[in-house]
Formats: C-alpha cells, structure tokens, sequence
C-alpha cells in the first residue's frame, strides 16, 4: 500500500510529527510519517491530560475542512488520513539528495505481529506465559510479551517483545487470523558458526543453540577451518574466540568482515584479554562475550542478532524535504549522584510514571494509591529541576514544561481525591511563562491549595518509622526541614530523544551543546541542513502549543521547498464518485467478512442472510474473506461493479481501519463514500479456558450482535441522503493585517506559495518592534533581519501593500471575505480574500510605578535598548543599575507573564557587564523566566556578578529619588533576612507586552479576545493560531507575549493554516453536515447558541437561519437542541436514528 | 410614578380597569389594546385587538373566561417592531408563557405594555359554556370579582393549584388583594416603561397598602397546598409505564394539548412531520416481535417528547387539560414533571426574561455528579 515517492518524510510521529504532516496533506502533499516507536503519539500518548483544561484535545488537531480526507476519530487510537501513510517502528538508515530530491532509506523492524492481519481481538494474550514489566506504564504494571502497544491502538494494536518473548510459540495457533510469525522457520535456517580451540566451549555453546530451534550451527576449531566454511556457506553470525593457536580472532573478524561486511560477529574473550576484544569492536565487531559466560546471556546476545537480522525490513522511497520531529526523552533520574533515591527507594517515581498513576488505563485504572503496595496517597511531593538547570551535570538549561506539568499533576490528584490528598512542589522558580499559564498556578494554588515551596531538596530517604520518604531540603530560612510523604515525584528534565546523534550524521542537521536539533536564527523550523526541517522538542524541550506551532511552520518551509523545486501536488478537488439520484430506491449490497474463516466456523450464515433479504432493499449478501486486506477488497469491487448497488454494507472488524480503503474503493466505483458503512464484526478472543456452554453462549452473543449491527447498518443505508454537499468558491487570496515580524513573515509565506496577498499596516513603514530591538539575548543583531524582510514584502509581486491604512469594517465568511480599508485621507478601498491574518503586534505596557514618568534616570527595559541601540547609552558612567521585574505583571490586573522580559533584562545586563565591568547590577525578580536553553544566559549573568534579588508581589521594592539623579531602592532580602537599600544609577522597569489588537476590529471576523486583550485561540494547546472561526488566523504579539524568532513562528503556522484553505478552489461540507428545513424552523435561534463552531447565523434580509457549510463540523449540536427537527444533520436524521435503534432492538 | 388609584363606582371593578384602558389607549404611542371580551352576540369570551376606544364596552378585562393563553396572539403582535405599541391584558400564566416567548425570540418584549392582574382563577372551558349557555350570567359576567366568595372548587385545576397568581413581569399590575375593591383598586407600575405609562396618566399617586402582602400570602399558601397534594396524586398515578400507559389511555394523538400549548412555539410539531411516519415494513416489525401493537403507535412517545420538550418552560396554565377532547388531566402530568426539570436548573418558567431558557446555555460547574465531575468545586 506504501508510495514510492513521496513530497516529505517526516521522522517521528509525535504531536508535531503529526501536526506538519496533516498540515502538509491538508494542502496537497503525499507524506511518509515514521516514528522509532510501534505507534504514533509520542509522549503524548502516555499523558492524558494537560492543563489547562485538565483533558485531552488531541483530535483538535484533526482537519477541519476537507475532513472526509481523514477519519475524525480520537488520535490515541490510530491516526487515518489519505494523502499520509505512517510506518510504525522505523529509523532512517540513508540519506542522500538534496531539497526536491531526497532519496531516504528507512529500515523497519517488524513486530512479529502482521498489523494488515491482527484483528485486536486478544486471544493471543490470554495464553502468553511471560510476565513483564509494562513499558507504557512505566513499569508500574504487569503485561505480556506479546501485548497491546496502547492501550487504545485500533490498527497494529498487537506486538511482540522480542526481548522478552520465549518463543514458546502458544500464541501461534490461537491467532484467528494468522497474524503472528514468530521466525521458527527462519531461526532453524539462520547460520552461525563457533570458532575456538576448545572443544567444551563449541560443544556446549553448539547445544544450548541447538535447545534455542538454531538448527544451523557449525563449529571451526581454528581460523582457517573457520575461513573454509565461511567460503562453503552463507553464516550469517560468528562467535570467535580472541585468543586461538595459529590465526587470532581478530585476524579472523577481519578477514570474515572483508568479504561480508554485514556479516555480524561477537567475539569470546577471556578476562584478561577483554583489551583486544575492545579492540576488535574497531575491527566490526558486534560485541564481546567474558568467559565463562551465562548461556543465558549468550543466548540473548544471538536472539537479538537474530530478531535484528530477519525482522528489519529495509525500504527507499524519495522525497522532497524531510522534517525531523523526534522529541525528546526523559531524564532518567537514577543516572549519576541520584540524591533522590530514584530506583532504589519504591515510592519514588517520575513525574511521566505519576501521569500513568492518573491515568484511568494506568496501573490502578486511575486510583490515587501508591504504585509500589497500593496504600491510598494522602500526601504527595513534586520534586522540581531534577535534571534540568543542573550545572553539575552538564544540564544548563530549563527543560521549560516540568513546571506547568507538575503543577497540573497536583490539580489533577486533588481533583481524583476531592482535594483531600495534600500536595506539595518543590521548586526554584515557578516558571509560568505562557498565557494562560499564570491563571493556572494562582487557581492552583490559591483556589485548590496546591503547595508551592521554594526550596531546592537536598535529599530523599526512607523515613526510619514508617519507610515512607523522608525529604530534607533548606528552606527560604536557610534552615534545614523535613517532611514525610507517601510518594515523591520528580518532575525529571528533558534530553534528546536517543536517535538524534546518528539523525544529526544522516542528516547533517547541526545540533547544540546539549545534543538537540540547533535551529537558524529567527526561523525555529529551519535546521542547519537544506531542506532539512525541525518541529516539536528535537530543538528545545517545549510545550504542546510551541511544538504545533513549530510544526506547522516546518510544514510551510517544506512546502516552500517542495514548490521552488517544482514538485507537483496532489489535490483531489471534490470526490470522484458519479453520484446517485436522490429519488433511486436503495440497492444495497451487504458483504461480510468470514475473518479467515472464523465466520463460518461460529456464526449461522444461513440465518444472517434471511435476516437481512427480508428487507427488499438488500439486493445482495456476500461473504468474502480478509475484507480486512487487499485479498477481500479485489473481489468486493467486482461484485459492486457486477451488482451496480447505490449502497454498500460492509461487517468487517475495526471499521476505522477501513476508511482509506472506502476511500479508495469509492474512487474506483464510483460509489459514493457516504453511501458506504462499515460496521464493526466485533470477534471477540476466545478463552481456551472457557467450557462449552460459556462458549456457545458467546457464540449466540456475538451472532445477536452481528445480526442488529447489519440491521442497523441497512437502516443507516436505506435513510441515508444521496445528495452530493454543495462546494463554495475560495476567494484564493489573504489579508495580513499588521506589518511587523509576524505580519511579514505570513505574508511573505503565503505569496510564496503563489497567492496574492494584501499586507495592511497602520504606520508609514513596516517592521513594527524590529525598529527599535538592537539585538537578541543570543547575540544576534535585528537590523539586517528587519532590512531582509522589508525588501522581500516591498519587492514580492504577489504582495500589495497598504501603508497608512487601517480596517474599518470586513463582512464574510472563510472563503470569502470583504475587508473596507480606509487610509489616512479617508479613501476607502474593498478587499476580497478568502482568509484573514491578524497580526496586529503589540506594545511595552505604560506604567506609573515605582516613580516613572517622575525622574530621568527611571526608565523602561524598551528605553534602555533604544538608548543601547542609538549609543547613548553609557555604561562606563554608571556604577549601579537597578532593575525590576514583573511590573504590572502577574497581577490579577494582568494576569500574564510578558515572556521576553527576563530575557531582556539579562541579555541587557550581560551587555552592561561587557561595556563596563565594574558596573553592579541588581535585578529584582519574582520567578526569572529564562526558560529553555536562555536558563545558560541566566547562569551567565550569575556568573558575571549581577545579583539576583527576589521580592513577593505582597511587598513591593520601595523606591526614591533624590535630586543628585541617585534612585534609592529598598527590598527586603528574603534569604538574608535583612532590608536591602541599593542606591542606583538607573533603574529600569520590566512593564511587559500588552496587544494592540482592537476588540471592534476582532469582531468583524468573529474572533474574541481573551482576559488578557490578546486573540483568543480555537483551542490554547492544540489550535494555537487558529480563530474558533474558520478562516482567521493570528500571530505575533496580538495571539501572546512572544519572542521575534516565536513570532515569525507563528506568522508562519498562521500562514499554513491559511494555505490549507488557499489550496482549494472550492470548499466542501463533509459528511455529515447540518442543514434547516426551512418550513419548520420558527428562527428561535436556539441552534445558534448551540453551534460551537460559529457556523449557523440568520439572514436577516431573509428572514432564515443559514449554515455555513465549509464550517459545520457534524456535530450535531443543533439538532439536539432543535425541538421539532427543523435543525437536521444530513446523513445522521432522526428518522434515520430512530430506524437504527429500532434495528438494533430487533 | 408607582403606584396609582382608579376609582370603583357601582361596585365594577372591570370598569374601573375600562377606564385604564381608555386613557392608555389614548396616549399617542399605543395603537392598540388587546384584551378579553366578546364580540356582539358572542356568548365566548376571547382576546380582542381594540383600536377604537368606543369598543372598549366589549371587552371584560377581568372575566373567568379562559379560552386560549393568548401569549402566542401577543408573538404576532410583536414579532417584529412596529413604529408604535400595543397594550396588552394578560393573566400572570399569559405573561409568563409571553417571557418564555421573547426569549425564544418569538416576540419582542418592548414593543407591548403588559397590563395584568392579580388572577383569582379561571373556570375550565366546559363550565364556563354550561355557564353562558344556562342564561346565568352570575358566574361569568363582569361581576365576577364583586363577589369573593367564588365557588374554588368550580375553577379549573391549574388555577387552583397555581402558586404564582400574581403579575410578575407586567408593566403594570392591577391590584386587587389586600386592596378596598368596593372603593377602589390600585395600579402598580413594575417596570421603567410602566412607571412612564403613570406618569402621564394623570391619577392620584398612592402607597400599596399595608394588608396586601397578607392577603397575597394567603392565596399563595392555599394555592400551594393544593398544588403539592396534587403533586403527590399525579406522582403517584404515573410511577410506571404501565400507569402512565393508563394514565393516557384515552389519548387519539389528535395533539390539541399542544396546539393550545402557549410554550410549544413550533410551527409544526415534530410528531406531525414526516419522521413518524414509519415504514409500513417497520409497524409489521414491530407487531412481528411482540405479537401486538396498539395503533396509532408513538402515543407515549409523544407525551414524553413534549416533555422532554416543553417542561423547562411549562407555566402551568393548563390549556392542555383545557383542550382535551377526552378529559385527560395532561396538566397535572406536566406540572409535576415541570416543578422538577425547572428545579433542577434552579429555573422558573417566564420568572424574568433575562435568564435564559436551561437547556441554551451552558455551564460548565452543573450536574457535577450527573457529568462525572464531582470534584468539581462550585464556581
């Protein structure tokens, strides 16, 4: 089923893998998903909630137009979409080519289960006789060698520990469908031959092979009998002894390597000479083996050459650009010092295990007790920094989401235990840094009476009493405290997922001092590598927001990429299918799968077939085995064009699975694919231990079940609307309103891709913040980015710019709207587009604290980078400067943290220090907010001498002036205890970001601001830049307070977003979609309330209610509130409903 | 102004409130007055749209009469604005059923003055034509209110067991409680537009007095007694679908309860549409599984719909008991039902017409337990 060719590859299947290849298919590109591990979701899929809603959003991701082109189904179960094929547990292996033209080999270990066969039914589980450790959940639970990979996995849902797997072979013949090879044949042909001088080692060595099914052993006695066989037969694995008479082991590798350079070989080594054996691993070997060895070592060493020889599947496909999304991994805290006691004391886990400890499919199916004995958890502590802003070992950065998932863990145990559970974080800074972030921690805290404790812990042990942990750690006191919990979580940092080393070499993507991907400056997507593309946490431990957004702007560079290198891509406009006239009676053919056989075997086919001719709409019934693979499928299309029915029942198991088959079998036929339905066989696994009246009455169950599933299948078949959905026309251009970062870079991503864009700027030049911004905290100077991006918007022929102009009404829906601008005279102009862009930017925040606007030496961090910027600001004359953090910030007033200022003020502090450094610096803090890898600079500064000085929002630094231009702070010191006076030179105020994005000009489009004035997002996590109304997108300072490289980010995922529109000449409804029966409905308005999509509205002139049909997402929302069916969802009326459940009861 | 008199001479208090309409009907902004009275020669008493004052002699503002909660009259009176008002007399359960109108934006609230008066109940269509049609007029003429010593138990059963007699809502309520009817009755401005209204009608301004909340308690009291004995009796008469099977026993589906339903704002009730009318191969279906079937089917089905439909927005006016060929007590059913769907949402049907009807808005703290979020603390 695989391509050949494909537009993108994109390596590893997490949210932001997922994320660029839905956004690259939404737009017409064929993509390659392939992730190292045997299901997609990364992380995600072992984290159930994220905050701040405390639930899963995940599906959000899914698409919201043309969504027919994939099956909307929760993404924990599979992810299905036509134009991307995913390859579950495969790495890249070669890479060659350029952008356009990549050839890529990938190298696939096979999981000894046939995802195309297994059927998720089970049975293979109940008779699997090992017992191990539960990876998914972190170890905390019991599963079988032979297990689901989540619990939730629809397609592939079975694979097979090769580790573990004692290849007792039991699981073989239970399998209904034959989908478990466990390589019997293979392992008796594999070849290994023994060689060494002794003939007790090749005896022994020769028969606990022989006990393991390898049937193909020979034994050499010396090198060159070794070399003979060699020559004789393909051996595929060597153990060579180091230290033969005559020829040497070593002398042997390398001859046996010259020849076969695949050929694998261990070498047997004695203790004294491990040295040469070390030595000989340079020579190609494998590894080593210290006699005397455990033959059960010995043997695990060849199972895996063995499992790694026959289970690898290599493939090459090509490709135009290739994105690399592969996470990052979790620090494991029992490396190094380990003072916590992880792994060695039972109550001690990690914070990704205490998401399985919430989780409902986790190892007490979501009941807050304590891993390790059950004991229900009172009290609960969150260890934070454990592996992260750790110099000692070599950890200098923020891994950034420990703290908001830490303190969501804490929401979510009181929430389990009605907030009885006590919950405590040990923290350093509590770094709240995104929008709706600081909300969060003040209901978290304030609301739900989660503890917050500043305080490094110096140390976890068992309590001497109780065994329970015992944690001491030094207070803000400076005196030592203890406290005894039941469980102790350590919110453990973030690395580099473990393939990113050789990635790096495949690809030549640079990486940074710590490992992960390095992206360019001011473009996050972009690798060091051409056409190399980053998304997600390879670049930097982030969250689900940054991770999409990241995702969708590799996405746009890809695309970028792929379109300068004139690839052509694949956009079906509107289906193939005929159609059927509405008024045809319902011809329904009905094709059931015998499961291999299954069917025939426990089912009453006799029955199944009167049951359904009895209505005559049913034309005919087929039983057609594997309906499940292209075995069924070939014969299936024959019979619909033989009986030319306008229906198509199909009972097959894991109907999701089948969606991109329906697809396909609709475009051959011709039958529409709404006019198709898969229900679900429903086999259930067999217990062998189950008597005969148990299994017979499962057999009657199942046959009932799979009898009403039919019936309900007709009933769905014989109600259902043939109509084809109207599609409406793209008005294939874009509004950008707003010329700064953002702005521009949206624009300049859009016309790019081809489309016309209209750039609207208020001011007379564009560049917005970039005018006065010198340089970044990295280094870099802004002045050149703001010179490259003006020429390009200036010089782009698809771009119209409108300097000095400004929105003064919009009107229209996406696709089609019409924007009034006006200019400074008052001449009005009417722009048409089918997508709008706000980029609207934002500002420092005024503020009258601590005496501003009243001496000259008090000034703001945006002041002093100007007077950096223009030279005027002159650090060799000042001998203190002061500054303050979070002013105005972080207040219930304005209950956000503004993001850049931390940075700002060390990134100005460091260039103080450089210009003069004798200079004292004081910044007064509250959390300093250097998340990621900018916690270096935060070290840096520390290191250079600038001081560090806390303060409590309950007590402000209290400040004054004097007239000899000295301003006089007091603080108190928390640490010291002592009151603080810092007579400084300069004072500067962190007042922060607030948006310029009007609430009037928002409401022309249907979008909303949030508390904080800023756009509000579809959904903060998983719908980042997208309006909740279809076809307005923002970035910039207008969506949150953000960095010049996030904010060109975001302008760029805001153009992704939109291109997923652009692309289509015409928009259609998908199945189903809502419509008004005009006749009934009494225009009471109640659907609109109802509508979470903002797709229903009345026309006034009319007087009628109107859905718009690119935006309705069959929910079905409206016709649950309607009361007498005037709000109707095609495809799902009631009529249609009721006849099911009557079905169903029959 | 709040609170006006008006005169009562010959001991006619309904003339009295002629006198009311008159002079409202006179203001330059009011078009017209709709209120009960009957057409010359009619024995029936029904909602008329008075513009000339002449006519205002047939009407009866204060009849026992109750042939139509005329909510849905006033929703074609102001389903869209017009440049001037009407005036509309209505019964407390009439301006109830219009509030839960206007917010399912049926009418507009601000394009009527509602006038109301505190409702000593009304008699059931069958006994107020019995009645006319005797040649009595005792019982149904003007001079109902001269007497207070109305036989209760003749009045229909939602009156009886209506807790909410009073014009909650109006603009201007009519006050006979408490009040000296013999000499006067009182005129009580309830809103802003209301208290404009007195303001240019020129009366003698006057406090309520004092007795009034008294006497308002003691029909309340009453009322609600009654209306909680019959709770328990509906409760218990309907406790199984075998007894609610009973209970609509005599039901034909000819669906008058709904079409004299003033909340059931459907143009065409849903069980009249094409959804019910099954496939004939469906009723043989059904026959075939459980040996018999009564026809018409969907019986049941209907009342519960409406049910699940209407109860949040019941007023209890009982027209449906009212419009029963068959003397179902339909009222009873819906008002049990209601008094609990409404308490649910902590909701009262047309008690303000800012709240929104329960089922259009939601909330994310409610039915912590129903939803699976009882740890949810209140917001």
């Amino acid at each position: 089923m695989l391509r050949e060719n494909y537009h993108a590859v994109i390596i590893g299947a997490g949210i932001a893998g997922i994320r660029s290849a839905l956004d690259l298919a939404e737009t017409g590109s064929d993509v390659l998903l392939i992730d190292r591990a045997a299901h997609p979701g990364g992380l995600l899929s072992r984290l159930d909630a994220q905050f701040p809603t405390d639930g899963c959003g995940m599906c959000k991701m899914l698409p919201l137009l043309e969504r027919d082109s994939a099956e909307a189904t929760c993404l924990r179960k599979g992810f299905f979409h036509e134009r991307i094929d995913f390859l579950p547990a495969t790495e890249l292996s070669h890479l060659e080519g350029g952008p356009g033209r990549f050839a890529v080999r990938l190298k696939q270990t096979l999981q000894g289960v046939d995802p195309q066969l297994c059927i998720g039914c089970g049975a293979c589980e109940t008779v699997c006789p090992v017992d191990m450790p539960d990876d998914f959940n972190s170890g905390l639970s019991r599963s079988k060698a032979i297990h689901r990979v989540v619990p939730h996995a629809v397609v592939g849902a079975y694979v097979i520990d090769a580790a573990a797997c004692t290849r007792c072979g039991a699981c073989v013949p239970i399998c209904p469908t034959g989908a478990i090879d466990l390589a019997f044949d293979r392992r008796k042909e594999f070849s290994i031959l023994v060689v060494d001088d002794e003939l007790s080692v090749r005896d022994s060595l020769k028969e606990w092979l022989l006990n393991e099914g390898f049937m193909n052993v020979q034994t050499a006695e010396s090198g060159a009998e070794a070399l003979t066989l060699l020559e004789q037969s393909d051996v595929k694995l060597l153990l060579i002894d180091v230290k033969m008479p005559g020829m040497d082991g070593v002398d042997l590798l390398k001859q046996a390597k010259a020849d076969h350079p695949d050929r694998v070989a261990v070498m047997m080594t004695a203790y004294a000479t491990v040295d040469t054996a070390v030595e000989a691993m340079k020579s190609g070997a494998l590894d080593y083996l210290i006699k005397p060895f455990d033959p059960q070592a010995m043997l695990a060493m060849v199972n895996r050459v063995f499992q790694a020889t026959v289970s690898v599947q290599e493939r090459q496909v090509t490709a135009g650009a290739v994105i690399l999304a592969g996470g990052m991994t979790l620090f494991d805290p029992g490396e190094g010092v380990n003072p916590y006691g992880y792994g060695t004391h039972p109550h001690v886990i990690t914070s990704l295990a205490f998401e399985r400890v919430l989780s409902g499919c986790g190892p007490s199916q979501g009941r807050l007790v304590r891993p390790a004995d059950g004991k229900p958890l009172q009290r609960i502590a969150w260890l934070q920094c454990v592996g992260s802003r750790d110099c000692q070992i070599s950890a200098d950065f923020c891994s950034r989401i420990c703290c908001m998932i830490s303190l969501k863990e804490a929401v979510l145990a009181k929430n389990k235990s009605n907030d009885a559970v006590e919950t405590t974080i040990f923290y350093t800074d509590m770094r709240t840094f995104g929008k709706s972030f600081e909300p969060y921690r003040r209901q978290a805290e304030e609301e739900r009476g989660v503890n917050l404790v500043r305080a490094r812990v110096h140390s976890v042990t068992a309590s001497p009493e109780s065994g329970d942990p015992l944690l001491r750690y030094a207070g803000l006191d400076g005196r030592m405290h203890e406290a005894e919990v039941d469980l102790v979580v350590l919110a453990a940092g973030f690395r580099p997922s473990p393939e990113t080393e050789a990635l790096a070499e495949l690809t030549q993507a640079e990486r940074n001092a710590w490992g992960f991907f390095q992206p360019q400056p001011f473009a996050a997507a972009c690798s060091s590598a051409e056409g190399i593309y980053l998304a997600g946490a390879c670049t930097e431990p982030v969250e689900i927001n940054a991770a999409l957004i990241q995702a969708s702007a590799a996405a746009l560079e890809a695309g970028r990429t792929l379109r300068r290198s004139g690839s052509q891509l694949a956009l079906a406009e509107g289906p193939a299918a005929k159609g059927v006239a509405p008024d045809a009676p319902p011809r329904i053919l009905a094709a059931i799968c015998t499961c291999h056989g299954c069917l025939s075997e426990t089912r009453n086919t006799e029955k199944l077939i009167s049951g359904l001719t009895r209505d005559p709409a049913v034309v005919q019934v087929l039983f057609v085995d594997q309906l499940c693979g292209a075995d069924g499928w070939g014969p299936l299309e024959a019979a619909i064009k033989d009986v030319a029915p306008n229906r198509l029942l199909v009972a097959a198991c894991h109907p999701l699975r089948h969606s991109t088959h329906r697809r396909a079998l609709s475009r051959r036929t011709g039958l529409p694919e709404n006019l198709m339905t898969i229900v679900d066989m429903k086999i259930e696994p067999t217990e062998p231990q189950a008597d005969t009246t148990a299994r017979s009455l499962r057999t009657a169950l199942g046959e009932h079940v799979l009898s009403a599933s039919l019936q309900m299948g007709v009933a769905f078949l014989k109600h259902t609307d043939p109509t084809a959905p109207e599609r409406e026309q793209v008005q294939r251009k874009a509004l950008v309103i707003g010329g700064g970062t953002a702005g521009m870079h949206a624009a300049l991503a859009i016309a790019d891709m081809g489309y016309g864009v209209d750039l609207v700027e208020k001011e007379n030049r564009l560049g917005g913040n970039l005018a006065w911004l010198h340089h970044t905290l990295e280094g870099h100077a802004v002045k050149p980015l703001l010179d490259q991006l003006d020429d390009r918007v200036i010089q782009h022929p698809k771009i119209t710019l409108h300097l000095e102009h400004e929105v003064v009404n919009a009107v229209g829906r996406v696709g089609d709207f019409r924007t009034t601008v006006q200019n400074a005279q008052g001449r009005t102009e009417i722009l048409r587009h089918g997508v709008t862009i706000l980029a609207t930017g934002g500002l420092e925040a005024e503020t009258t604290a601590y005496g501003y606007g009243t001496h000259r030496a008090i000034v703001t961090q945006q002041a002093l980078e100007r007077q950096i910027g223009s030279g005027e600001a002159d650090a060799a004359a000042w001998d203190v400067v002061a500054m303050i953090q979070c002013v105005g910030s972080r207040e219930p007033s304005r209950d956000y943290c503004s993001r850049v200022c931390c940075p700002t003020a060390i990134k100005h502090a460091l260039y103080l220090k450089e210009k003069n450094p004798r200079v004292q610096i004081y910044i007064l803090y509250r959390d300093v907010m250097m998340t990621g890898f900018s916690e270096s600079y935060y070290t840096e500064a520390r290191r250079a001498g600038v001081v560090f000085i806390p303060y409590r929002p309950q007590q402000l630094p209290g400040v004054e002036t004097s007239p000899d231009g000295i301003v006089t702070l007091s603080v108190r010191d928390p640490i010291a205890e002592v009151d603080l006076k810092i007579e400084a030179n300069l004072l500067v105020l962190a007042t922060g970001v607030v948006p310029r994005l009007p609430a009037k000009l928002a409401a022309f489009y249907g979008a909303t601001l949030d508390s904080g004035g800023f756009f509000q997002e579809a959904d903060s996590k998983w719908r980042p830049v997208d309006g909740l109304r279809e076809g307005v997108f923002a970035c910039g300072l207008a969506l949150a307070p953000q960095t010049i490289t996030e904010a060109a980010a975001a302008g760029q995922a805001a153009a992704q977003r939109a291109l997923r529109i652009l692309c289509h000449e015409s928009l259609s409804a998908g199945h189903p979609t809502a419509a008004v029966r005009h006749s009934l409905c009494v225009l009471c308005q109640r659907c609109i309330d109802a509508c979470p999509y903002g797709a229903r509205s009345v026309d006034l002139e009319q007087r009628r209610l109107v859905v718009d049909p690119a935006m309705c997402q069959g929910c079905g929302a409206c016709a649950a509130v309607c009361l007498n069916g005037a709000a109707i969802l095609n495809h799902h009326g009631a009529g249609q409903m009721l006849a099911m459940i009557d079905a169903a009861v029959e | 102004m709040q609170t006006v008199t008006m005169e009562v001479k010959n001991e006619d208090v309904a003339d009295a409130i002629r006198t009311l309409l008159g002079r409202i009907l006179a203001l330059d902004e009011i078009d017209a007055v709709m209120v009960p009275g009957r057409l010359p020669g009619s024995r029936s008493v029904m909602p008329l749209l008075i513009h000339d004052p002449d006519q205002l002699d047939n009407s009866d503002p204060l009849s026992p009469a109750f042939a139509l909660n005329a909510a849905k009259q006033v929703c074609r009176l102001t389903r869209t604005a017009t440049p001037k008002r009407v005036a509309a007399v209505l019964r407390p359960c009439e301006i109830r059923a219009f509030i839960e109108l206007v917010k399912l934006k049926q009418g507009l609230r601000e394009q009527v003055i509602i006038i109301g008066s505190d409702c000593p109940g009304a008699y059931p269509n069958k006994i107020f034509d019995a009645l006319t049609r005797e040649g009595d007029d005792s019982g149904a003429d003007h001079g109902y209110v001269k007497r207070p010593s109305v036989d209760e138990s003749s009045l229909s059963k939602a009156c009886r067991a209506c807790e909410h007699p009073m014009p909650t809502g109006a603009d201007l309520a009519v006050c006979l409680w408490g009040v000296d009817t013999g000499r006067e009755v009182m005129v009580d401005a309830q809103t802003d537009s209301g208290r404009e209204i007195l303001d240019r009608l020129g009366l003698k301004a006057t406090p309520l007095p004092d007795q009034r909340a008294a006497a308002v308690e003691t029909v309340v009291a009453e009322r609600t007694r009654f209306r909680d004995s019959m709770f328990a009796e509906t409760a218990a008469a309907t406790d199984s679908l075998e007894k609610l099977d009973h209970y609509f026993a005599h039901c034909v589906n000819c669906y008058n309860c709904r079409t004299a339903c003033p909340v059931c704002y459907c143009r065409q009730c849903v069980f009249e549409t094409n959804l019910f009318d099954h496939d004939p191969l469906q009723y043989l279906s059904w026959t075939r599984r459980k040996g018999m079937i009564k026809m018409p089917t969907d019986t049941i089905f209907y009342h519960l719909t409406r049910l699940a439909h209407m109860s949040t927005a019941c007023v209890g006016c009982g027209q449906c008991s009212n419009a029963c060929p068959n003397d179902i007590d339909v009222m009873s059913l819906f008002r049990t039902v209601a008094h609990r769907t409404q308490a649910a949402f902590d909701y009262q049907a047309g008690r303000d017409v800012a709240e929104r009807p329960p089922l259009s808005e939601f909330r994310e703290h409610e039915f912590a337990d129903t939803a699976g979020l009882h740890w949810r603390k209140e917001a």
